[in-house]
């Protein structure tokens, strides 16, 4: 967090995208109204929590290989996990508060529509999303470790995701085989939760609020464990071979 | 002569500069990272809008429109984001201060840095165009391939003129990435990639008309309606106009940056 406020130029990155994509969105959604809006509103939030959170993941790491303090990071008594843990938690609370940004656009510079029925509901698929979301960032920063890439694949985690989890559309209109991804993500139930808090009429993906809720915090559990235990076993290759400034 | 013996070295520091740049690139990215990025990156891009299209306005044209839009748009990544960069890139590597030391003429040095990014651009449009037609289904019978090779090649140059003009504005600020990612993305909204740039606020539209993708997605899309190059000379020459101006610009705000750099002592500290 500190890192963030001595140069907090780097929300841009992290947030020009999702606003970018809301602003087509709404566009394109110009003449909808009802549930329809709310995708591309509460869609635009949901990719504004995974721009920040991802972009946290990947570069919780790459910033300390770039600045060569990665070696001291590594040496501390600490584990890793942690230290990387600690910084998607913040890198989630800063995507809040994108999402929050992205709302506040689209409401106030689009006018669009979005009146929620349940805000208590709301709040808590809200916060759930953003935490499955910040492990999603920690499973994957465990493989940034051992490359030099994580740059190139922090951007090219950044779409698939959005397109996967139906930020925007529903995923019945992706093709069927690729179904099972995008049930296998947490975000994909976390935004369909905040749909159903959002608008009553709002049927979805058929499974109800609780759930989608259900689902999310399950997921967040297995990402968060297998998360864990990639970093470990990482950690100790990347000990064991000595090449951690290599990759 | 002395005109002749300029010319003679700028081709040879451009050349070598390519050849440098190429060999940085592939000295941190590994070949199968760089395939996976010309493959994965235009086919989520082009499916989050065409999915979105679906669903909103499913009409077989609209789908069209947004996957040749986004065909050429993915260029974005390597002629804007990457080339955008290479300011940037010398700053972090600590090479940036001994580079502007040398006498070697700045045209050609970041030319040179940049030629890669325009073939890389050019492939990336022809994956995106193979995506738009066997996975989007959009109808390339009446296509003109003469003229929507030209097209590529046209929009890609263009765009990394564009690019280095934002790697300039680059080297007077503590990075380019902040930049560059903003002009990545901005083109889905103001270069008629997903929809027609008269949607947008009246106040908007001139900045569309500085960008070359609002020519090349225009451009495209004619020449995949089956339009020759004869009929598309004029908004080629308009696209090749807006990147040589852009590379004007570019090498004087380059040349302006790096005088009141050098006379501050500041080069690496904005």
């Amino acid at each position: 967090m500190l890192n963030f406020f001595s140069d907090p130029q780097w929300i841009i990155p992290n947030i020009i995208a999702p606003f970018v994509f809301t602003a087509v969105g709404l566009i394109f959604f110009r003449n909808a109204s009802g549930s329809l809006a709310l995708y591309a509103v509460l869609g635009g939030g949901m990719m504004g929590m995974w721009g920040n959170t991802l972009y946290g993941a990947g570069f919780a790491l790459a910033f300390d290989r770039w600045n060569g303090t990665l070696e001291y990071v590594l040496g501390t008594p600490s584990r890793l996990v942690w230290i990387v843990a600690g910084r998607s938690a913040s890198s989630a609370v800063l995507g809040l508060v994108n999402a929050i940004a992205i709302l506040v656009v689209a409401l106030v510079g689009f006018n669009a529509q979005l009146g929620i029925v349940d805000p208590f509901g709301f709040l808590l698929a809200l916060v759930l999303t953003l935490a499955s979301l910040s492990a999603l960032g920690v499973l994957f920063c465990s493989s940034f470790l051992l490359t030099r890439s994580a740059q190139v694949m922090t951007n090219g985690l950044e779409m698939p995701i959005y397109v996967a989890s139906g930020s925007m559309f529903p995923i019945a209109l992706l093709p069927f085989w690729s179904h099972p991804l995008s049930l296998s993500l947490a975000p994909t139930w976390g935004i369909d939760a905040m749909r159903h808090a959002a608008s009553a009429a709002y049927t979805g993906m058929g499974f109800g609020f609780w759930l989608d809720l259900g689902v999310v915090f399950a997921s967040t559990i297995v990402y968060l464990a297998v998360g864990f235990w990639l970093f470990i076993v990482v950690e100790r290759k990347a000990r064991q071979d000595a090449s951690l400034g290599e990759y | 002569m002395a005109l002749r013996l300029q010319e003679r070295y700028g081709f040879r520091i451009f050349i070598s500069s390519a050849a440098f740049a190429f060999k940085a690139l592939f000295s941190w990215l590994s070949p199968q990272m760089w395939l996976t990025q010309v493959f994965m990156l235009p086919l989520f891009e082009m499916a989050f809008f065409v999915y979105l299209a679906k669903f909103v306005e499913p009409s077989t044209a609209n789908i069209a429109y947004i996957a040749v839009g986004n065909a050429m748009q993915t260029a974005s990544f390597s002629s804007i984001f990457a080339v955008a960069n290479l300011t940037s890139e010398e700053k972090w590597q600590g090479t940036l201060i001994p580079l502007i030391a040398t006498p070697a003429n700045r045209f050609p040095l970041f030319l040179g840095r940049a030629t890669f990014q325009i073939l890389n651009g050019i492939a990336t449009i022809a994956v995106g165009f193979i995506y738009a037609t066997y996975i989007y289904g959009v109808d390339m019978s009446n296509a003109n391939f003469l003229a929507l090779s030209l097209v590529i090649v046209i929009t890609s140059l263009a765009m990394t003129g564009f690019g280095l003009m934002l790697g300039s504005v680059g080297l007077f600020m503590r990075t380019a990435m902040i930049i560059a990612n903003v002009f990545l993305f901005v083109g889905n909204l103001l270069c008629g990639v997903n929809f027609p740039i008269t949607l947008l606020p009246f106040w908007l539209q001139p900045v569309s008309y500085v960008i070359p993708m609002t020519y090349g997605t225009s451009a495209a899309r004619a020449a995949v309606l089956g339009s020759n190059i004869l009929q598309l000379t004029p908004i080629l020459m308009q696209e090749v106009v807006t990147g040589l101006a852009s590379i004007v610009v570019g090498y004087l705000l380059f040349i302006g940056f790096e005088k009141l750099a050098v006379r501050r002592g500041t080069l690496e500290e904005y």
